[in-house]
């Protein structure tokens, strides 16, 4: 059976994994910036949900207000990605054996497939009032995302 | 009494105690602390940059403040609760930590930007309402409370390694 363990040793033993390790003061400020990125990644997915619930700027319709977030929600996420990657660099095989990263990882890339194949599309067509689908996509939308979250934080407390 | 007595006095309550002990309570109270920031600073963002004027700009300032000032309120009032229980299971870890004293300081000052803003430029926001940038005093108020709540998050997250 094809093993994932070479890719993660090799991830592990890569120069910059090692010396993120080796320096006492990187994982924490890449690990901040990861924590910026949450902030806004989720907190503009909160925005556009509360819009689309009918909660918040119903003035506006509901395409403009994603339109107005994605910029947020666009680079929030490269930082998001770019900081996760060097922090999983530095700890590979500590994430290998751990369950919450697998868990972690099964939604992030369910939250990247909903995202860009469905709840991206679904915002940019809505207007003023929300359809029950547009409701619906906003939940599981926050939902995975939130289950990323969560699982993040879990790999550090439950292994 | 001195204060890190009281800190001692507080950790060692039976719910200070139990909450530093427990399995499951506290990873828990501890993710919705973390996770919670999308709902408070990730809210609060939002009015900030309208504030800055980068964002939503065609819309009245007072529109995207405040409609979504209920649920920002919702958000902090979560990291309030959290970070409560949070000090009262160790306490005396957290008197002793530089960063969590530059926390409670920076937390002051954000909250005294906060009500400097809504007592001043914002009492005449009539004016300045529909402005796609906003005027110097309410474009610094913005600023200044974004730089504040990421170095806020930072003391946080590095309080927590030093533990």
């Amino acid at each position: 059976m094809l093993s994932l363990v070479p890719f993660f040793q090799w991830c592990d033993s890569s120069f910059i994994g090692a010396a993120i390790r080796n320096s006492r003061v990187a994982f924490p400020i890449i690990e901040n910036f990861h924590l910026f990125a949450l902030t806004v990644l989720l907190g503009s997915l909160v925005v556009l949900a509360l819009r689309q619930f009918g909660l918040v700027y119903r003035a506006q319709p509901i395409s403009e207000v994603a339109g107005a977030l994605r910029p947020w929600n666009r680079w929030s996420l490269v930082v998001m990605l770019a900081s996760g990657i060097l922090l999983f660099l530095s700890e590979a095989m500590k994430c290998y054996s751990n369950t919450s990263f697998r868990v972690k990882m099964l939604f992030l890339f369910a939250a990247l497939l909903f995202q860009f194949t469905i709840y991206n599309r679904v915002v940019a067509r809505e207007d003023k009032v929300a359809h029950a689908g547009g409701k619906i996509a906003a939940a599981i939308a926050l939902c995975l995302w939130f289950g990323v979250g969560l699982a993040g934080r879990a790999i550090g407390f439950l292994g | 009494m001195s204060i890190l007595s009281l800190c001692q006095w507080i950790q060692d309550t039976q719910i200070g105690t139990s909450l530093r002990e427990s399995i499951w309570m506290f990873p828990i109270i501890e993710g919705t602390h973390v996770l919670a920031l999308s709902i408070s600073v990730g809210l609060l963002m939002v009015s900030d940059l309208r504030l800055m004027g980068y964002i939503m700009k065609r819309r009245p300032v007072t529109e995207v403040y405040e409609q979504i000032k209920p649920w920002m309120f919702i958000g902090f009032a979560i990291m309030i609760v959290t970070g409560i229980f949070l000090f009262w299971c160790q306490a005396v870890k957290a008197y002793n930590s530089i960063f969590f004293k530059t926390k409670i300081i920076l937390l002051v000052v954000a909250a005294i930007n906060a009500i400097a803003f809504e007592r001043g430029i914002y009492r005449k926001v009539d004016k300045w309402d529909n402005a796609l940038v906003p005027p110097m005093e309410a474009r610094i108020a913005g600023w200044a409370s974004l730089i504040l709540w990421a170095a806020i998050i930072t003391c946080g997250r590095t309080m927590a390694y030093t533990f």
